[in-house]
């Protein structure tokens, strides 16, 4: 290796049926980086970066909502921030960096709500494949009535508030089933204890 | 369309398409007079009796500030761009376009989705992609396209102002001239436009000829076109809007319920 070259950091991404969940999962992924990285990490990077969702919530109340489709555009538009300001530099910095949610839990909530898988998979075609992909998903029904806090509950509260009847624990049952599908072809697992104490190792300097 | 009442669907459009409205695209570049020739022919197609709405690229009431805003920065990467614009074009199309066009009125657009294809293609992405992000597509009745050349657009841009940093493509050509990025881009822009408008057969209007004579062209042309049948053409994004409208049948609504 040439003097002075860094190593490219590792893109980690974590996806899930619930915002909360999502987020508490990167950061105990965030810190179990950190704990066996002088550096630090590349930190996390979190959906509504951009803080397009948030001034679409100041919207006045008079105009009418965003659909299932327009919703998932600034979701990519969001992406698309957080890859060029967060996670491209980190990673080219030789940093490691938490996508939570990544592109997976876009595309759950998009299928969930009838928009076409092909469509989904090519609008997401910018964003790089992570090195690793996590997904996590609450038990039973216990986080189902916390409607706040992520992308999840933003596309369901929206929607619902557009007229167009979905609900949250549908939109749920049906996130989950994608990402368990996805872990069954093998392009996710499941965040576990042991899988956050090899990432602990793995990011342990020599 | 994986729909088990894709028939139905298909009938449905079918019986609204005597009445439906029209879709009239005008497209070009910037300075190529569009605006000008499209207030004509909306005074036009009223004095002659029709119910017309317009509809302005980038003027979603939800998602136009969120633009205008991160424009104002210049902080945004192509793929940002080309996103948000695609949400404020389908937000519009959803509110503004589809439920104009069903009660019966005609909607004229000054710009559709083949500016975001032609500015977004100019700045380097992936034309196929750009494609997916506008699916699925409504096509228009009839697309006017104004063409002229970089030195004339660049001309009449300059006669009146400066054009803005997003304008003149400062954000790809990396150029401090505004004037100097604006010729450069803008002929990438009038080349994909040209291409766009051979693959889905544009009516090309000359615009370096007079205001009156393409107008007269642009009625000639519009008494001649014929519509294009929704249920051959659009049956993919009408269903779509469709699935959630109070008009579609109980039965055929998508939903998802708790």
């Amino acid at each position: 290796m040439a003097a002075g070259r860094v190593t490219r950091g590792r893109l980690i991404a974590v996806d899930g049926s619930s915002g909360p969940i999502v987020a508490a999962a990167a950061r105990t992924i965030g810190r179990a980086l950190r704990s066996g990285n002088t550096d630090g990490g590349g930190g996390v990077s979190t959906w509504d970066s951009s803080g397009i969702f948030t001034d679409l919530a100041a919207a006045a109340a008079d105009i009418p909502g965003p659909s299932a489709r327009t919703l998932t555009l600034l979701y990519a538009a969001d992406l698309a921030f957080r890859l060029r300001w967060q996670i491209g530099p980190a990673i080219e910095a030789g940093h490691s960096v938490v996508a939570a949610p990544y592109v997976e839990s876009a595309k759950a909530l998009g299928i969930a709500a009838g928009l076409p898988r092909r469509w989904l998979v090519e609008l997401f075609r910018f964003a790089p494949k992570p090195d690793v992909c996590y997904h996590v998903n609450e038990r039973g029904g216990r986080v189902a009535r916390r409607a706040t806090g992520g992308y999840l509950e933003c596309f369901s509260n929206t929607l619902v508030a557009s007229g167009v009847v979905v609900g949250l624990d549908a939109l749920r049952k049906q996130s989950v089933d994608y990402l368990n599908s996805l872990e069954g072809r093998g392009r996710c697992s499941r965040l576990t204890a042991d899988a956050v104490a090899a990432l602990r190792r793995s990011a342990r300097r020599p | 369309m994986a729909d088990r009442h894709e028939q139905q669907w298909r009938d449905l459009l079918e019986q609204r398409e005597a009445t439906r409205g029209m879709l009239v695209a005008f497209e070009g570049p910037d300075g190529s007079g569009k605006s000008t020739q499209r207030k004509l022919f909306k005074t036009w197609l009223k004095s002659e009796g029709r119910d017309v709405v317009t509809t302005k690229w980038n003027s979603s009431p939800l998602i136009k500030p969120l633009v205008k805003v991160r424009k104002a920065v210049r902080a945004l990467s192509p793929e940002e761009f080309c996103l948000l614009h695609a949400a404020d074009f389908r937000h519009r199309l959803d509110t503004e376009v589809l439920p104009a066009l069903w009660r019966g009125t005609t909607v004229v657009a000054d710009r559709y989705l083949f500016t975001g294809l032609a500015r977004d293609a100019a700045r380097g992405l992936p034309f196929d992609w750009l494609l997916h992000v506008y699916e699925p597509v409504l096509w228009p009745d009839i697309v006017f396209h104004f063409s002229v050349s970089p030195e004339t657009s660049g001309m009449r841009i300059a006669a009146t102002r400066e054009p803005t940093y997003y304008e003149a493509g400062q954000d790809v050509t990396g150029l401090d001239d505004p004037l100097v990025s604006y010729h450069k881009f803008i002929s990438r822009v009038i080349q994909e436009y040209e291409s766009l408008a051979l693959a889905f057969r544009f009516v090309t209007i000359d615009a370096e000829r007079s205001i009156d004579e393409q107008h007269r062209e642009i009625r000639e042309r519009f008494q001649q076109a014929e519509r294009r049948p929704w249920s051959e053409w659009n049956l993919e994004p009408v269903v779509e809007w469709l699935a959630h409208h109070p008009d579609a049948p109980r039965r055929m609504r998508r939903t998802t319920t708790t």
